[in-house]
């Protein structure tokens, strides 16, 4: 396909970069906004994780002190989920999704910008406890009644609260944003089942979002009313259910499990086909798959909560359980896509890989722990953050490099340096196996998580000490790809259109795409309209059922988009 | 650069690596400890059956992605487009009945061991109360006796080995959880106010010996502190253990731990009625703290994490303080920061 460019529209009055940044309502600005501002979070909680590995490295407590300790951890957990993984994920989303759909921006692109701008707000809140005698060091998860004004009197805890809360409105707002823009603003042709997985993901994302994020939202406002005018939702000195809060809490964040790892599952069901020259194996089975996740995560909360002797077990074994069967479908689909296929080991392929061989090792841990036996045993040790390590970061965090080595191109108009990106997956590959490997043992040897110090005679000390070799590694990885980030925009190879012979939409206009994003599109026929346009309709592969809707194509047919 | 046929590169992993993967999941990696009671032999056969059908399903998936990107890499010149398999339903089928068998076979025999490590006898041996509170433990035996433990000495659980002991797990605070890594278990201990009674845990130590446990629920400031020990032992050694405390100590309450007691006052208005103060090194010694002024007061011992609870206006405590080493400190109101005093431990 030819390479459009386009001047922009004239007229617009010039303004100064720093006012367009601020006030921008292009989705794509606005995605960047997201991404860079979850990368600045990324480094404050990656200096937090440091300094916990640090003070782990041996027994005897080291420069922190145990309350400065408990901070480290709460920080870090809340700052990498919530203004991480979660943002650095819908920021693609802001800026791909609209593209993959022919969409010219999100549905309501003022909102959009809303729900960016409370992220930092809401951040910043949660970090000011370090200047007001201390931030939240409770936990990310805030257990009553720990987090009541008995335990725990400090104001960072209430500026978490605020934080978090504002943090969580962005979600739902963005959340209303993307449903709507998936079901209202698709190009003509674009049903449902010829989205690309990563909208499909970003949906299904979307949906858990808004049925979760404001039980969470209710529980925070309930704890906040607690500690500051006397409420007693979670207080049992006064009536209260401290195991409330724990459901509460987890009807939120078990969903909030799969907001984190579905979009990088998008990620990767877009990357794997591309680098292996395949479509996606089983495509409707991925599709269903995905929903049936976005189901089961509301029936499985309460598996955090087995050794509290509250909940009933069989029920929430079983139903935990039950999301190894969707999941192990995407994992086998995933293997399907490379079987046969023509692997080119890029970057993001690489990453790509990455997340598949070590969210596997997650899911694995994760069937152990739903098996409440087991759990008594494991639960709130080591083994556990092993567990959620291998999902969030071998997980999500590689899913977020995937995309961000796959889609930097489109982004910006250059490639990032191939063989930087690879300097930078080993060593992190390699890091993140040596930090977070151990505590599997760590755990099942006993050793409890969120603890500041251990027995030098528990046996522990080895692993300890190899983690924290893991987690520098992991740190030094960052440095590569910080240096191919500049790098590449002073003197990066240009991408073109289409660098990596993609499936999807948001390779069929230029790179970075217009403020309008196309001129025209192409056909779109399949998942994947670019291989239909390059291939066309001759290639025995392109499903035939996909030509028998043909009252979509007519409408397409008609259409001269945007 | 020659270059190996892949089928030849896959034989070498395979004769490598798998074997190599084997020895190490054999030579005790990723195994909990050896189970010390009866439920915890039961988690663990549990543990080794999920950990063998864990172990296929990751040699079998890790290995087709190394065998994928071995075989399957595209050569630098090679632009033919491979064969655009959409799918099979077919295998669909297959792979989704592959994880429900196994989540079937996991959960059916989750449910067997749970039922074992769930079962209550109607006679334990011992009925132990395990009261957590921030950040340690008290032991409460059906004979009367009652132990707590501090930072510097953690207490000891007694349990007679061989019979059925029950823990009634409550807390006076914040949640707690009783764990001992070789028991393979552990229970929150929540206060759940009017929400229902506290947890209960029993278990049969099958083997005599000391086991170390601790605090497995995060519980604030000093979570890491709130360590103890299980000494299991024989049912007459249990008997005699629990005699010889009750001959020893009673009826001291409180202070039957100090070797050394002190009195303090505070006075009117905001001082106490001492500046120097002098304690035994290398032991745990007690202050009889009275406040006779008009508002609370506590004690704290500034060079060290000793930090007294309030005492009110006409009230008294007596505060443990772990052992010291010999040198001047510094005591003081952690309330009111100007009401301090010299405290000499040693000669």
């Amino acid at each position: 396909m030819a390479t459009t460019t386009l001047e922009p529209t004239t007229g617009v009055q010039r303004r100064s970069w720093v006012i367009d940044w601020l006030t921008t309502v292009d989705h794509k600005k606005i995605g960047i906004l997201y991404i860079v501002n979850s990368f600045l979070f990324f480094f404050a909680a990656g200096i937090l994780a440091l300094l916990i590995r640090t003070e782990l490295a041996v027994p005897g407590m080291q420069f922190l002190d145990q309350d400065t300790f408990n901070q480290a951890f709460t920080m870090h957990g809340t700052i990498m989920l919530f203004l991480f993984i979660i943002p650095a994920l819908s920021g693609f989303g802001n800026y791909i999704v609209p593209l993959m759909l022919g969409a010219p921006d999100m549905a309501f692109p003022r909102i959009n910008a809303l729900s960016f701008w409370l992220l930092p707000l809401g951040g910043l809140l949660i970090f000011s406890g370090y200047l007001f005698g201390g931030a939240a060091a409770e936990g990310w998860t805030a257990y009553s009644p720990l987090t009541s004004d008995r335990f725990a009197p400090g104001v960072g805890t209430d500026l978490w609260i605020i934080g978090l809360t504002l943090v969580g409105t962005a979600s739902i707002l963005g959340a209303v944003n993307f449903i709507t823009t998936i079901f209202k603003m698709r190009a003509p042709g674009m049903t449902l089942m010829r989205m690309p997985i990563f909208v499909w993901t970003v949906l299904v994302t979307a949906v858990l979002i808004l049925l979760a994020t404001p039980v969470l939202a209710a529980g925070l406002i309930a704890l906040f009313i607690d500690r500051n005018y006397g409420g007693s939702f979670f207080d049992p000195a006064v009536g209260g259910n401290p195991v409330l809060w724990q459901h509460i809490f987890w009807f939120f964040g078990h969903p909030e499990v799969y907001i984190v790892i579905l979009p990088a599952m998008g990620v990767v069901s877009e990357v794997l086909p591309v680098f292996s020259r395949k479509p996606l194996f089983g495509y409707k089975a991925f599709v269903y798959a995905t929903i049936a996740i976005g189901l089961l995560s509301f029936s499985v909360w309460a598996h955090h909560m087995f050794t509290t002797g509250a909940v009933f077990l069989p029920f929430f074994s079983f139903m935990t359980a039950l999301i190894a069967i969707p999941t192990g479908i995407k994992m086998f689909n995933w293997l399907g896509t490379l079987w046969r296929g023509k692997l080119m080991l890029t970057t993001p392929m690489l990453f790509a890989l990455g997340f598949i061989s070590m969210f596997l090792i997650g899911g694995i841990s994760g069937v152990m722990l739903a098996s409440p036996p087991i759990d008594f045993h494991v639960q709130d040790t080591y083994f556990v953050v092993a567990h959620l390590h291998y999902v969030f970061f071998g997980g999500s965090v590689f899913g977020v490099f995937a995309a961000t080595y796959y889609w930097f191109p489109k982004m910006f108009g250059r490639k990032l340096n191939e063989p930087l990106g690879k300097i930078h997956f080993w060593i992190h590959f390699i890091g993140f196996n040596l930090a977070f490997f151990p505590m599997h043992q760590l755990g099942l040897s006993g050793m409890p998580r969120r603890i500041s110090d251990y027995d030098p005679n528990a046996g522990w000390t080895i692993l300890n000490m190899v983690s924290t070799v893991g987690a520098f590694m992991i740190a030094v990885s960052i440095i590569p790809f910080l240096i191919n980030v500049v790098a590449t925009f002073i003197n990066g190879e240009p991408a073109g259109d289409d660098p990596w012979e993609g499936n999807t939409l948001e390779w069929a206009t230029t790179s970075p795409p217009p403020a309008y994003n196309f001129d025209r599109l192409p056909p779109i026929h399949s998942e994947r309209p670019l291989f239909f346009l390059t291939h066309g309709h001759g290639h025995a592969a392109e499903r035939p059922d996909d030509l028998e809707e043909s009252e979509e194509d007519d409408v397409e047919r008609r259409g001269g988009m945007v | 650069m020659q270059v190996t046929a892949p089928g030849t590169r896959l034989r070498l992993i395979g004769r490598v690596a798998i074997p190599l993967l084997v020895t190490g999941l054999l030579a005790g990696c990723m195994l909990p400890p050896e189970p010390a009671t009866d439920a915890g032999q039961e988690v663990f056969n549990l543990y080794l059956l999920v950990l063998a059908l864990a172990a296929i399903v990751f040699i079998g998936v890790e290995g087709f992605i190394i065998y994928a990107v071995i075989r399957y890499r595209r050569q630098p010149d090679d632009d033919v487009l491979p064969e655009q398999l959409h799918g099979n339903n077919t295998v669909e089928i297959i792979w989704t009945a592959i994880p429900t068998v196994i989540v079937f076979i996991l959960f059916t025999f989750s449910m067997i061991a749970l039922g074992a490590v769930e079962a209550r006898s109607d006679e334990p041996g011992a009925t132990i109360e395990v009261e957590g509170f921030q950040w340690q433990w008290t032991f409460r035996y059906e004979e009367g006796v009652e132990r707590t433990g501090s930072a510097a000495e953690p207490p000891v659980l007694a349990v007679p080995v061989g019979e059925p002991v029950r823990l009634v797990l409550s807390s006076v605070d914040v949640n707690h959880s009783f764990y001992v890594p070789q028991f393979l278990i552990k229970r929150d201990l929540i206060d759940f106010g009017e929400g229902g009674p506290p947890n209960e845990l029993e278990f049969t130590v099958t083997e005599a010996g000391t086991y170390s446990g601790q605090c497995a629920e995060f519980c604030g400031t000093s979570h890491a502190d709130m360590t103890f020990t299980v000494e299991a032992m024989p049912r007459a050694d249990y008997d005699q253990y629990l005699a010889d405390i009750l001959a020893g100590e009673e009826p001291g309450g409180d202070t039957g731990d100090c070797g050394t007691t002190i009195q303090v006052a505070a006075v009117p208005s905001i001082q106490f009625d001492t500046d120097a103060i002098e304690a035994p090194a290398g032991e745990d010694f007690c202050i009889e703290f009275t406040n006779n002024d008009s508002v609370p007061h506590d004690i704290g011992v500034i060079e060290t994490d000793f930090n007294g609870e309030d005492v009110p206006a006409g009230e008294s405590f007596t505060y443990v303080i772990p052992a010291m080493e010999a040198g001047d400190y510094t005591f003081y109101c952690t309330l009111h920061p100007t009401m301090t005093g010299s405290l000499t431990v040693g000669s």
